[in-house]
Order: structure tokens, then C-alpha cells, then sequence
């Protein structure tokens, strides 16, 4: 009976260990990042208020070293979280902070990296960075569950996102996406496709086969997949950055039909700043993002009208591509800035109004929309940008890029 | 009968509080201190997306548990292959182990990727071959074990009458070997799932477990995202729970006589 009793505890043991291991096998990647970032939470926060109650004796300083003119004392802390690894999709911060404009706006500004796991909107809610760049749509996600988080600067105008299948392959428009297999990238990167399915009235679950695409190329290199997602300046260029076995030369942008998710009404929102919104209500902080903001949008003229500067300075903080790569890539990105008919990260309404409605109306493969209903009014906020804007063209300094003409890059192997 | 019942509910119910209790603080935790679901989705909202849509779920971990199925029955062939093999002939034995052992170190962050590309993305077969090397040395190691383990002097007693290897095999090793077999299977089949979903995370076919936790979670929807957790949950104690009854059904007398 003993016996009979110790081996169902057992039992009993073993299920519920096999439960926990399951448990944290799946989770391990998300809460891992959680709790860094709580911990971090804890760290900075001390490390806030200690700021906070320094610079609250030498406020009027501070305020004046924001307007640039007067002596700053002491560098105010900050922190930005990037959606990706350094690359020159984040050129304007890096130039920014490589090239002292935020010091001279008396910021002392800590770019931290980010990675396939890394949710910056949620980090920046839980206080792991005071600063955070998101997509608007994966932004809109987290306000929904609670992250109460702001765009103070909507900094890439327009949707960088393509569909790329072979010349062959008969695919030229969305419509012609049925019955393929569709290269995507899921982690919340893929709604575009889901709209551009939506448009031509096919269904995402059983109308096309959708494969999650690795973050490389290979499987439309190899033909595995029909048309792969992929990012104006980056996978594309990977893509020209390939050698094709048959000529031995690199692929050229003939070998490939390219589709424009912007062409097709289906574009999204992508990079902008987000902050803390209930922090705003803070002068302090609310002071320190108007400076980031401003400061940023220097970094990002700067590299408009000086491109391979800008890629050198992101090849000199260690990407993981090469020059040419990254040339490429400022070049893309500066499209993506430039023009701002209404000056460097202010919101086009219409452009807002379509990314809420797609977040709102174009369901997954599990039937799931983005959003369930349409974000407040404060989810974004011009009253950063225009100050920003309306600060440096008081200096003369042109924040719309009405003449941005983009360069011409040539695009080695591998990116070299 | 009904007591048996009665006494194996005396050892359901304290778990089974213990479970309840716990859920009930992290849903009084959630609710009190008001924490957003992107920090903590309740134990509420979590049944409400599993129930929701259950038959999503169930086509969630439908492909997902394929996927574990047959990496589990190709990773069990081929332990029991090797075992064999590695009983019989010691070279085969000295070199399989260590390989193997290797094999299981690799990690599977590391191997899929690398699967995904030799095999094609689209495809199940990375992910299969995936959860097969993950069930391939659990099963090797305990079957080796089982075999090789046996009464001295049982062995004796059949070398002195002078009984063929093949002989001492089918009549001795591979019934010794049996609840190794079990044992091995325990370990291995919650692992199949595990490393069947693990593999998901890598790219390829959308419609499992693994895609849509990580989908969800970047989406922010937490709830979503546990919602398929304990789909996966489930999934696994499924497979454990079919390795314990067939241990039951074919071996009745192993789980008395171990105990005892």
C-alpha cells in the first residue's frame, strides 16, 4: 500500500514537473527579456530620481541648456531601444549621438541594440528605456494591453515593405499571391501581407500557404518559397547581394518582380519615437524628449544630405553587414524620410487613419486583427515634432527635404 | 473497485487545490494591483482566449503534436536500432555513445536553422528531424542500459547451456530491457513536444504551437500567447500520459515489481 502510495506520488510528481519544464521552455524567451528588463526598471528608476532631484535645483538651467544657447552642467541620462540590431535603419541616432548633437542638447543618449525577442514598445512601458522605436501597428498592439506609450515622432514617412518573387514566376501583384507559398515574417511584422490578401479577397488561411521566413533569404534563393517579405533597405539588398550561380555575377533588380505594399493602399506605419505618455505629464521628462526629438531629427538631415558619412559611422559601431550594405541601406531609409512634406516626423493623418484601419479590420491566420478597437487621440502626439521642426528652421535648416534626390549605390558581395 | 477510486482520488485532490490556490492569487494579484495584460495577462483572460476559440487550439496543437509524433516514433526507431547494434558489437558501442552524447548537446537553436536550410523550409522535415535527434539519445541511453543490464546470473545459467547470442537477446535482454524502454519513453515524449515547438520558432509553416505563441507574444497578446502555452501544456502531458498507459496496457507486471 506504502509502495502503491510513493509511486503515484511520484506520478504525480513527474506531471507536474513535466508541466514546468514545458512551462518555461516556451516562455523562456519572452520572460527572460521581462524580467532583464524589470530588473533594469528598478535600476534606472533610482537612478531617475536621483537625476531628477539634481536637476531640480538648477531647473532654469536646465531649461536654458534645452534652447542650446546656454552652459549645460550636467548631461541628462537617457536611454533608446531599437527594434534591431545597429544598422543604418538607426542612422539619425547614431549620427546624433556619434556626431555630439545630443550633447550639445545636453543628453547623454544610451543606444541599446535589439533582436528578434526584443519588444521595445514593452520595454519602454515597463521602464526598461526612456525612449523606444516601434512600428506603429505592433505599437497600437501593446497600447491595447495596457503599455500606456505615445508616437512623439512619426520619423519614417512611408512603408518600407516588399514582396519579392522571381521575374519567372508570374507573381506581379497581390492578386496573384494565390495559391503560392507566401515568405513572411511573422513577430508582428506580416499585417501588410495579411491586408494585401484582405484587398484581393483571399483568404489568409486557406488561399495561400504562408511559410515564416528565417531572417535571411535563402529560401527564396533556393525556390522554396514563391515571394519573400523583405525590407526596401535591407533583405532586398541582400538579395542583390547574391551571387547568381548562373551567370556568376550578382543577382540584378531584373532577375526579381517587386511589389510595393505602399502601391496597393496597404502600407503601414513603421519607425517612429515612442514615450512613456504618462510620464509626459512630467516637465522634466517631457522636456527631455522634446531635445531627443530634436536632436534625432538633426542627426537624421544630417545624414539626408550626407550619406556615406552616416553609413561609415554605423560600419564604425559594428554592424553585421558591410559598407556597401549600409550605404544601401541610408540611401533606403532616406527614402523612406524624405520628402516630409509637413516637416521630419510629423504625422500624415491619412497615413495614420489607414494603418488604424487595417490594424483594425485585417484578421491573421488565426482570425485575429491587431487592435479590437481604435486607439484614444493621444496615442500620438505632434507637439514634439512641430516644436522640433519650427526650432531648426528657425535655424535655417531645411526639415521637409522638398529637393531630397537619393543617391546611387552600388551594392558588393555580401554586402562588403 | 470504488475503493480503489476513492483512493486514488485521495491523491488527485491535493494537487489539484494546490493548482487552484494558485491560480486564484495570480487572479486576485492581476485584479488588485490592476496590472496590465502586456505585464501579466490573468488567468481569466487566458481561459478566455483558450475557450474562445478551442477549436483554433486543437488545430494548434493537432500540427504541432504531428510534428512530435512522428519525431518521436523515427528518434525511437532509431534509438532502438543503435541499441541493438551497440549491445552486439562493442566498437559500435564505444563509438556510439560519445556521438550521441554529442548530438544531444547541439543545441536546437543552433541545429534548425541549419535543418531549415538543407531541408526545405516549407516543409515539415527539419522539424521532425529536429525532435527525433532530441528523442534519439534518451531512448538509446536507457535501452542500452536495459539490454546490458541484466541478472548475471541469468546469463550464466544460458551461456552454460550453451544458447546462441540471438537466443540470450529475444529470451533475456530485450525483455529486461523493457521498462528501460518506458522509462526512456517518459523522458522523450513530453520532450518531442517541447522540441517539436521549439523548432517552430525558427521559420517554416505557421499553423503550430511554437509560431503562434512567439506571433502573440510580439503582438503583445499575452493572453493569446499563455492561451497556447497550456495548449502546449496539454499537448505534452497527452503524449506522457499515452507512454504510461501503454506501459500499463502491455506491461502490467513492470510498474508492481518496481515498486515493490
Amino acid at each position: 500500500m506504502r509502495n502503491i502510495a510513493r509511486s503515484r506520488w511520484t506520478r504525480v510528481a513527474s506531471l507536474a514537473a513535466v508541466g514546468v519544464l514545458a512551462l518555461s521552455a516556451c516562455s523562456s524567451s519572452d520572460s527572460s527579456s521581462e524580467d532583464t528588463a524589470a530588473d533594469e526598471t528598478t535600476a534606472e528608476e533610482t537612478a531617475a530620481e536621483e537625476t531628477a532631484e539634481d536637476t531640480a535645483t538648477e531647473e532654469t538651467e536646465a531649461e536654458e541648456a534645452a534652447s542650446g544657447d546656454e552652459e549645460c552642467t550636467e548631461l541628462t541620462p537617457a536611454s533608446l531601444q531599437l527594434q534591431w540590431f545597429v544598422q543604418a535603419q538607426f542612422a539619425g541616432y547614431y549620427a546624433a549621438k556619434d556626431l555630439g548633437f545630443y550633447e550639445d542638447a545636453c543628453i547623454d543618449v544610451e543606444i541599446i541594440e535589439g533582436g528578434v525577442d526584443i519588444v521595445p514598445q514593452t520595454v519602454l512601458a515597463q521602464g526598461g528605456a526612456d525612449f523606444a522605436l516601434a512600428w506603429v501597428p505592433k505599437a497600437l498592439a501593446s497600447r491595447e494591453q495596457g503599455a500606456g506609450i505615445t508616437d512623439i515622432a512619426q520619423v519614417f514617412q512611408r512603408s518600407g515593405t516588399l514582396q519579392v518573387a522571381w521575374a519567372d514566376s508570374g507573381i506581379e501583384s497581390p492578386a496573384d499571391f494565390k495559391g503560392k507559398k507566401i515568405g513572411n515574417w511573422g513577430f508582428g511584422n506580416e499585417y501588410e501581407i495579411f491586408a494585401a490578401l484582405g484587398e484581393e479577397g483571399l483568404d489568409p488561411a486557406s488561399d495561400v500557404e504562408l511559410v515564416q521566413q528565417q531572417f535571411d533569404m535563402v529560401a527564396l534563393l533556393n525556390r522554396e518559397i514563391d515571394a519573400a517579405e523583405a525590407m526596401t533597405y535591407n533583405e532586398y539588398a541582400m538579395l542583390l547581394e547574391a551571387v547568381n550561380p548562373d551567370t556568376g555575377e550578382l543577382y540584378q533588380p531584373e532577375d526579381f518582380n517587386v511589389i510595393n505594399y505602399s502601391d496597393y493602399g496597404v502600407g503601414m506605419l513603421q519607425d517612429a519615437i515612442w514615450a512613456d505618455e504618462a510620464r509626459l505629464g512630467d516637465a522634466d521628462y517631457a522636456d527631455l524628449a522634446q531635445r531627443f526629438v530634436t536632436a534625432s531629427f538633426e542627426g537624421w538631415i544630417y545624414c539626408r544630405d550626407n550619406p556615406q558619412e552616416c553609413a561609415d559611422i554605423l560600419t564604425a559601431n559594428g554592424s553585421q553587414l558591410g559598407a556597401s550594405h549600409q550605404l544601401w541601406m541610408m540611401n533606403e531609409v532616406n527614402k523612406l524620410i524624405w520628402p516630409s512634406p509637413n516637416g521630419i516626423g510629423i504625422m500624415d493623418p491619412a497615413e495614420w487613419e489607414q494603418t488604424v484601419s487595417i490594424s483594425l479590420n485585417s484578421p491573421n491566420l488565426e482570425g485575429a486583427t491587431v487592435i479590437t478597437e481604435a486607439p484614444a487621440d493621444t496615442a500620438y502626439t505632434n507637439q514634439f515634432a512641430e516644436a522640433a521642426n519650427a526650432a531648426l528652421q528657425a535655424d535655417g535648416v531645411d526639415t521637409t527635404g522638398e529637393g531630397f534626390s537619393p543617391i546611387e549605390v552600388t551594392l558588393n558581395e555580401g554586402g562588403a | 473497485m470504488s475503493e480503489a477510486w476513492a483512493d486514488r482520488l485521495k491523491f488527485i485532490w491535493p494537487p489539484v487545490l494546490v493548482a487552484l490556490v494558485f491560480l486564484g492569487a495570480w487572479q486576485a494579484l492581476v485584479v488588485v494591483r490592476e496590472i496590465e495584460p502586456f505585464l501579466l495577462p490573468a488567468p481569466s483572460l487566458i481561459g478566455q482566449e483558450f475557450f474562445g476559440d478551442i477549436s483554433l487550439m486543437w488545430q494548434t496543437a493537432y500540427y504541432t503534436g504531428t510534428t512530435a509524433f512522428l519525431g518521436l516514433v523515427f528518434g525511437t526507431i532509431a534509438g532502438i536500432a543503435m541499441a541493438l547494434l551497440a549491445q552486439r558489437f562493442i566498437v559500435v558501442n564505444n563509438l556510439v555513445t560519445p556521438l550521441a552524447a554529442g548530438l544531444a548537446a547541439v543545441p536546437i537553436i543552433a541545429l534548425t536553422p541549419i535543418l531549415n536550410n538543407m531541408f526545405s523550409i516549407t516543409s515539415r522535415t527539419p522539424r521532425v528531424l529536429v525532435t527525433a535527434i532530441i528523442v534519439f539519445f534518451p531512448m538509446l541511453v536507457n535501452i542500452i542500459r536495459g539490454l546490458v543490464q541484466v541478472q548475471p546470473t541469468q546469463l550464466e545459467l544460458m551461456r552454460s547451456m550453451n544458447a546462441q547470442p540471438r537466443t540470450v537477446l529475444r529470451v533475456l535482454r530485450v525483455p529486461n530491457a523493457i521498462p528501460f524502454f518506458f522509462t526512456g519513453m517518459k523522458i522523450a515524449a513530453p520532450l518531442a513536444v517541447i522540441a517539436a515547438l521549439v523548432a517552430e520558432y525558427f521559420g517554416g509553416p505557421q499553423q503550430g504551437l511554437g509560431s503562434r505563441i512567439a506571433s502573440s507574444a510580439a503582438n503583445t497578446a499575452y493572453g493569446r500567447a499563455w492561451a497556447y502555452v497550456v495548449a502546449a501544456i496539454i499537448t505534452g502531458l497527452v503524449f506522457y500520459l499515452i507512454v504510461v498507459a501503454v506501459e500499463r496496457w502491455t506491461t502490467p507486471w513492470t510498474g508492481r515489481t518496481r515498486s515493490a
